[in-house]
Order: C-alpha cells, then sequence, then structure tokens
C-alpha cells in the first residue's frame, strides 16, 4: 500500500441509543480522491462527522498521517490539517465573503501563509475577488459553494472532506464543481467526497467506498465500480429511472 | 405641569442616563447573541462593581477614573472565569432554561453577598469634583454625567471594532451566526465564548463606574437595572451593538421625559409598554431588518 | 407470544402505576385526619403543593411551546388580585371565601391576560424574546397595581377579611386537588396527538415555522392553561394569606421557584415538578427557620450547583442510574 493519509479503522458511531456506523473501515490514499457512496441515511455524514470530530465513535480509531485523531476536538483536527466542507455548505451568511476566507485561514497555521492561501483562492474562483466585500448570504447558490471550497482551501488542509458539493445546483453547475474537483485534486489536494451523483463521481474518484445502512459493502478503483453490474443497477440505474 | 423650559435639560439628561443602559445592553446583547444567554446578573453585575469603585475610593481613596483601569482588567479575569466555570456546560448544550437558572443563581448570590459585606444602604461615590458643571444654553451638565457618556460611546465604539476588524471579533460573529460550522473552521468556541463574556463584563465594570460616579446605587437594584438593559437591547435589536446603544438612550429618554410629564410610577409602564409593542410590531428592533447579526 | 406477554407486562407495569399514584393521593388526601395539619410541617405540605401548582404550569409552557416563560409571578398576582377585588368590590354576590366561582374567574383573567400577550410573543420571530417579553408584561402588571389607587391600594396591597378562617384543612385540600388537576392537564396535554406533535416541532423551529398558524394556536392555549392554573393558585394563597399585596405576591420567588423546581426534579418529565416541589420547598422551608439571613446567598449557590452538576434533574439522574445497569 501507497502512502495512507488517512485510515479509518473498525469505528462504530451511536446516535443515542440508534447505531449508525458499523465496523467501517476507510483508507484516503495520499493524493487522490476518494468517494464515498450510498444511499441517504447509509452514514456517509456520519463517517464525516465522525473523522472532522463533530461526533465521537464508540469503538474503533481513526488515524491521519499515522497518528491517532478520534480522541481530538473539532478544531485541533482543523490544525492537524483535515477540513470539512459540511452538507448544506453553512457559509456565515452575515459575514462578507472575505471575512468568511479570513476566518477559513483561523489556525495559526494557515494565518501566517494567509496572502498566499487568499490568492489562490481568488485564481481557482475569481467571482469571490469581485464579491469579497459582499455578504456570503447575498451569493448565488453555485457561488456559495465556491466560497466554501474556496473557505476549506485557506486552512491549507491535506485532507479536504466535501459533503453533496452539488446539492441543489444546476446541471451546468454540478460539471464545472466537479471540474474544480479535479483542478484541486491536480494542485496535490487529497479529496474525500460524498456524492448523490454517483455517475460523475466514480468517474472522477480514484478510490470508492460504498456505504450501505452502516456498513461497508464494496469498495474498489472508481471506474471499477462504476462497471460492476450491482452498483449500477443499485444507486446508477435507480437514479436514471426516477429522472 | 411644570415648565417646557426645562425640557431641554430632561432630553439631555436622559441621553447621559441612558448611555449607561445602552453599555450594560452591549453587554448582554453579545452573552446572548453567541450562547443565547439571558444573562440577567449583568445588573447585579454592574452593582457589584459600582461597589468596587466605592470600596477603593472609601477605603484607599483613590480615583473613580483610576480605579476603573484594574477594575475593567479583573472584570475582563471574572467574565472569562464565569464562562468557564459556570456557563460552559449549559452554552454548549444550548440549554437555555440552565444558562438562564445559573444566572439568576449568581444574581441571588451577589444581591445577598453585597447586603452582606455593604449593608442595604444606597451609597454613592462623591468626589471633589463631583459637583462640577457646566452651563450650556441654559442646560445644566455636570463633569460626571459627561464622562460617564464619553466612557459609553468609547466602549462602544471599541466593541464594534473589534468585531469588525479583528480576527477574533470576526470569529465572534460566526459563532454567533453557527456554532458547528466555526468549530469546521478551526475556531475553539470556548475560547470565543470565553472573550465574548469576559467583553460582557468589561461593560459591565463601565457602567458600574459611571453609576457609582453619577447615581446611588443599592445590592437590588441590579436586577431592574438587568430588566432596563434587556429592554434597550430589544429596542436596539439582538447583536446590534450601535443598536444597543441608541436603545439605551432611547430608553433614557423615554423615562426621563415620562417622569417629567406623567409622574416616575407611570413613566415605567410606559417603558414596558413601548417595549411590549416594540417587541409586537418591530421584534427585530427599531434600527433595521432581520438580517444583520452582532 | 413474545409480543402478547410485552402487552400484558406494560397492562401490568400501568395498572400498578395507577394503584400507586391512586395510594398515594388517598395518603396525602386522608393527612388531615390523622395529623395536625396546623403544624408547620403541615405548611410546608401546602406550599409545596402550590409549587407543584406553579411549577406544572410553567412545565406545560415549556414542555409544549420550548419557551421559558418569566411571568409566572404576574399570573399567580393576576389571580390573586382578581380574587381580592371581587371579593371587597362585592362583585358576584356569592360568598367569597373559597367560592369556586370567583377561583374560577380567578384563573380566568390570567388565561385571557396570557392570550393577549401570548399571540405576538409565541409567534416564531420573537421566539428569543418570550422571555423577556413575559418578564416586561409582569413588570407592567407590577406597576399597574402599585399605580391602581384605591382600586389595588398601591404597595399597601389589600386586605382580605378574615372571619371565615376555621382551620387548615380545606387550603389543603384545594391545593391537593389542584396539583392534582394541573398535574392531569399536563400529563394530557403532552401525550395527546397535538401535544406530542408540538413538542416534536419545538426542537425543530424551521420546520415548526411551516406549520403555520394553528401551531401558534395550541401553542398559545398550552400558555392560557398554565396561566389558569397560576391564577387559580394565586387566589388560594389570597385566601391563605388574608393579604394581597406586590410583596406577598409578586415576589420573584413565585417566578423563579417554580422553574428551579422543574428543573431540579427534571426538565420535560410529568412527575419531576412534584419531586422538586417537596425538594425545594425543603430546602426553602427549613433553612429559612435554620439558616435565616444568608439563606438567598446559599439558595444561589444551590441553583447553581444543582444546574451545573445536575442538568438533567432528579428524574434524569434516575434514567442515568438505571441506564448503567
Amino acid at each position: 500500500m501507497a502512502n495512507q493519509l488517512l485510515e479509518v479503522k473498525n469505528i462504530d458511531v451511536w446516535y443515542g441509543d440508534v447505531q449508525v456506523l458499523r465496523e467501517v473501515s476507510l483508507q484516503v490514499e495520499e493524493g487522490t480522491i476518494v468517494a464515498l457512496v450510498g444511499a441517504n441515511g447509509a452514514g456517509k455524514t456520519t463517517l464525516l462527522k465522525t473523522i472532522s470530530g463533530l461526533l465521537q465513535p464508540r469503538k474503533g480509531e481513526i488515524l491521519f498521517t499515522g497518528k491517532p485523531l478520534h480522541n481530538l476536538k473539532p478544531q485541533d483536527i482543523v490544525d492537524r490539517g483535515i477540513i470539512h466542507v459540511p452538507e448544506g455548505r453553512r457559509l456565515f451568511a452575515s459575514l462578507t465573503v472575505l471575512e468568511n476566507l479570513k476566518l477559513g485561514a483561523y489556525i495559526k497555521r494557515a494565518r501566517t501563509n494567509f496572502d498566499q492561501s487568499l490568492k489562490r483562492a481568488y485564481d481557482l474562483f475569481p467571482v469571490l475577488e469581485e464579491r469579497k466585500n459582499q455578504k456570503a448570504g447575498t451569493l448565488s447558490g453555485g457561488e456559495q459553494q465556491m466560497l466554501a471550497i474556496g473557505r476549506a482551501i485557506m486552512a491549507q488542509p491535506k485532507l479536504i472532506m466535501l459533503d453533496e458539493p452539488s446539492l441543489g445546483l444546476s446541471p451546468i453547475l454540478v460539471k464545472t464543481i466537479f471540474e474544480f474537483i479535479r483542478t484541486l485534486n491536480e494542485q496535490k489536494a487529497t479529496i474525500l467526497l460524498i456524492e448523490q451523483n454517483i455517475n460523475q463521481t466514480l468517474k472522477i474518484a480514484h478510490q470508492a467506498f460504498v456505504l450501505k445502512i452502516g456498513k461497508i459493502v464494496m469498495s474498489g478503483r472508481g471506474d471499477e465500480l462504476l462497471a460492476n453490474e450491482e452498483i449500477r443497477k443499485a444507486y446508477i440505474g435507480e437514479r436514471v429511472r426516477k429522472q | 405641569m411644570p415648565g417646557l423650559s426645562f425640557v431641554p435639560q430632561v432630553i439631555v439628561n436622559g441621553i447621559l442616563f441612558g448611555s449607561m443602559y445602552g453599555t450594560a445592553a452591549i453587554g448582554l446583547s453579545l452573552i446572548f447573541g453567541t450562547m443565547r444567554i439571558v444573562f440577567i446578573a449583568q445588573g447585579a453585575v454592574i452593582v457589584l462593581f459600582a461597589y468596587f469603585s466605592f470600596w477603593l475610593f472609601d477605603k484607599l481613596g483613590i480615583d473613580p477614573y483610576l480605579s476603573l483601569i484594574p477594575i475593567i482588567l479583573v472584570s475582563l479575569l471574572i467574565g472569562a472565569a464565569f464562562y468557564y466555570g459556570l456557563f460552559k456546560e449549559a452554552a454548549a448544550l444550548k440549554d437555555r432554561i440552565g444558562s438562564l437558572l445559573i444566572a439568576v443563581g449568581l444574581m441571588f448570590f451577589l444581591e445577598n453577598f453585597m447586603t452582606v459585606v455593604w449593608t442595604p444602604n444606597p451609597r454613592a461615590v462623591v468626589t471633589s469634583y463631583g459637583f462640577y458643571a457646566f452651563n450650556i444654553f441654559g442646560i445644566h451638565l455636570t463633569l460626571t454625567r459627561l464622562i460617564g457618556l464619553l466612557l459609553a460611546v468609547l466602549a462602544t465604539v471599541g466593541v464594534s471594532t473589534f468585531l469588525r476588524k479583528t480576527l477574533m471579533g470576526t470569529a465572534v460573529r460566526a459563532t454567533s451566526e453557527d456554532v458547528e460550522a466555526s468549530t469546521l473552521m478551526g475556531i475553539n468556541p470556548d475560547r470565543v465564548n470565553a472573550v465574548t463574556f469576559a467583553i460582557g463584563i468589561g461593560l459591565a465594570a463601565i457602567a458600574g463606574t459611571t453609576m457609582a460616579t453619577t447615581y446611588s446605587f443599592d445590592p437590588v437594584y441590579g436586577f431592574e437595572f438587568a430588566i432596563k438593559a434587556l429592554v434597550a437591547l430589544t429596542l436596539g435589536g439582538i447583536g446590534r451593538v450601535y443598536g444597543a446603544l441608541l436603545g439605551g438612550i432611547l430608553l433614557g429618554l423615554i423615562e426621563l421625559l415620562g417622569t417629567f410629564f406623567v409622574g416616575a410610577g407611570w413613566s415605567q409602564a410606559i417603558v414596558f409598554g413601548v417595549f411590549l409593542l416594540t417587541l409586537i410590531f418591530r421584534p427585530y428592533g427599531l434600527f433595521g431588518g432581520p438580517s444583520e447579526k452582532v | 407470544m413474545k409480543d402478547k406477554i410485552d402487552t400484558y407486562l406494560k397492562k401490568d407495569k400501568r395498572n400498578i402505576s395507577i394503584i400507586i399514584i391512586a395510594l398515594v393521593i388517598i395518603v396525602f388526601g386522608a393527612l388531615p385526619f390523622y395529623s395536625d395539619v396546623d403544624s408547620f410541617f403541615a405548611y410546608y405540605l401546602f406550599l409545596c403543593l402550590l409549587y407543584i401548582i406553579l411549577a406544572q404550569g410553567w412545565n406545560l409552557v415549556a414542555g409544549y411551546t420550548g419557551q421559558i416563560s418569566l411571568g409566572t409571578h404576574a399570573f399567580f398576582a393576576l389571580g390573586a388580585y382578581t380574587t381580592a377585588i371581587i371579593w371587597l368590590n362585592d362583585v358576584t354576590k356569592t360568598w367569597y371565601y373559597f367560592d369556586p366561582l370567583v377561583m374560577i374567574i380567578s384563573g380566568f383573567v390570567p388565561a385571557i391576560f396570557a392570550i393577549l400577550i401570548g399571540i405576538p410573543l409565541l409567534s416564531r420571530l420573537r421566539g428569543d424574546y418570550f422571555s423577556f417579553g413575559t418578564l416586561a408584561a409582569a413588570e407592567v402588571l407590577r406597576i399597574l397595581i402599585l399605580r391602581g389607587g384605591t382600586f389595588t391600594q398601591g404597595a399597601m396591597g389589600l386586605r382580605l377579611p378574615a372571619e371565615g378562617f376555621t382551620g387548615m384543612g380545606i387550603y389543603y385540600w384545594t391545593a391537593l386537588l389542584l396539583a392534582i388537576l394541573a398535574t392531569a392537564a399536563v400529563y394530557f396535554i403532552t401525550r395527546s396527538r397535538i401535544g406530542l406533535a408540538l413538542r416534536a416541532l419545538s426542537e425543530d423551529e424551521t420546520s415548526a415555522a411551516s406549520h403555520g398558524v394553528h401551531i401558534l394556536r395550541y401553542k398559545v392555549l398550552a400558555f392560557a392553561i398554565g396561566s389558569f392554573f397560576m391564577g387559580i393558585c394565586g387566589s388560594l394563597f389570597a385566601y391563605y394569606l388574608f393579604i394581597v399585596s406586590p410583596p406577598a405576591v409578586m415576589n420573584l420567588n413565585w417566578m423563579f421557584l417554580p422553574i428551579l423546581i422543574c428543573v431540579l426534579g427534571g426538565n420535560g418529565t410529568i412527575f419531576g415538578p412534584i419531586i422538586g416541589a417537596f425538594v425545594v420547598g425543603a430546602l426553602f422551608s427549613y433553612g429559612d427557620v435554620f439558616v435565616g439571613q444568608v439563606h438567598p446567598m446559599l439558595s444561589g449557590i444551590l441553583i447553581i450547583l444543582v444546574m451545573k452538576f445536575m442538568p438533567t434533574g432528579i428524574m434524569g439522574l434516575k434514567d442515568r442510574i438505571f441506564a448503567r445497569r
């Protein structure tokens, strides 16, 4: 195995009396895009929340660059180099675009390279520079997603976790967002991605894990899974029928 | 009906008095905005600082404006200690009932503590320059009240600048909007809350010094004062720094003009009547829409 | 098969709780026959029952709407003043002392007051302000009472004719009856379909908003019912004290203690307020006797300690102990 950036080992996660994740294990190799797919309620968001420290596993461990992570607070996990872009983006709507970006670089390590990171974010998303003094709440959906990703890279993370970045966006914007994700990855960012849009996700993912009712049921290279009959039937086919 | 020629004087007094409410209201607003704590003990804390000021003046002869500096430093520590010692768990759970009760317990404790230590008798800090006054266009302005207004304005500008221009201030605003998202930025919510609490209590120290130098106070005056500060906060709109100061001044005006025209008791009814009307018709305060926070 | 056993067990459990509740009520109801109701202990029980009524009234609002009312003392005082004013002005031409009609009117007046302030304050927009608003409404009432001239006698208060007094028995029974009724009201309202829906919604304000106006109607109704009990409780207290004055009935303790009782007993539970009332009643009435002047300072510390170390209350403590097994 090559250089593992993140290793989740046999974690159990509970919400009160309900077990959401069972013995989940997952590896993210440095420099790759890893996708986490599965139906609604399978526990994808829970897994991300557990990695970012918003939830604690009852059992198992999470290693990041070989060091345990699961006993740290969310803010310390950010400091270690994992940034979580949560579902629904969760921008600070009453703050300006620039203020949101500044908070992205809140941790000490990121503050010292603030100007450099800001330039990188503006280069990737020029629209953010145009609107830097506008309140984040007044941006369009696509612009908000760009800000969310821009805010994430301000922290100079080793790993970016994206929870449904294409949610609520028009098909053209979805395509753009996927391009941005690929660009980010080409700039050496490791990405852990949750998506409903399984077809496109598996196309860009180097590695993918399928989560079903709290368990990892399958994993493999993105293109392998994309070719897998079962996956096509269970996830992609279903979506096609619905549309 | 007393002569209308006094009205300008009453207006000036209302502004000067109301600025003290405003200072307290900014503190309440910050604490409520970030932690959802109705810090009803704010008034008792202000009175406590007024006693500190009184005590340092009475026992050691230290000028109240000089003692304000160490009192503010101490108050910031007390504020952080209140957060870590009393409110941390309740704030994390967003438990409004719990935090309210802790604030009530603190108020009970402080009121009775002050009664035991300093007796229930009203006190005031009477300095040699306490009666020094100017006459401008027939309006009588005492020096201490003017200093009080100046302190309130400085405090407001200071807090507002802190919130707008510093990274910590931006983090305070972000946390008041979405705690979870702010922790995902690497912001330590405890640190932000402790800083906010410290500022809130620091503002109480300023209000306390003004109270000590310009008016008289007793151990149980704090509750009434805290309610007035809540009114000022509502008039100004939760989470608005300048709004809280303006709300306080407006409240001072309503109160003193009401006292002048209809008498002290009914003026209180007018104050709360205006408050209820504001709640009903302008729930986000008199000065703007719902979108802005802190 | 297993299901059947479960249902039997459930039924059994239910029967047992009904029997226990009935026994407790009988023991308490018969108390005047075997114990001296004019003793300090009986005074303590009477006080606890009053606390239960107020605490359940508050519990209903908090549990049902998720809002913290800071106006309990106002509804309590309004009930007391209604009784006194009807009596002294000879309004209903009935016998006044423990007159059911007067007591019920004394419940309705605060209920109407609650509806008037509840409609604006309970709408979602103003959610944050409900606490402030109830507190302010109480202050307005205090001023109206203080400035009420001969109608309320200001700070002096109204004195009621005490000739009718025959003993504590009737006070005790009335308080017991009201405490049972208030507890039953909380029980049935929170367990009704609408009650359950509202409880779920109170945790999720956004979806509550989308349900619009009729949610507001039920919230206001809960607030009014709670205030109704608080008003009757005030009426009973007026009969007990024979003096209705701001320091006696608008005392802030009447607001804070019910909240403390609910939280100490276990917030959002039916029986929590009952346990809480006995504990708080004991601490405060006996604290008065044994500790004297410092006791408000101690009660302040007590409130803080309870909230810090037992935020889920006594009922929550029990759950935690059982969960560990």
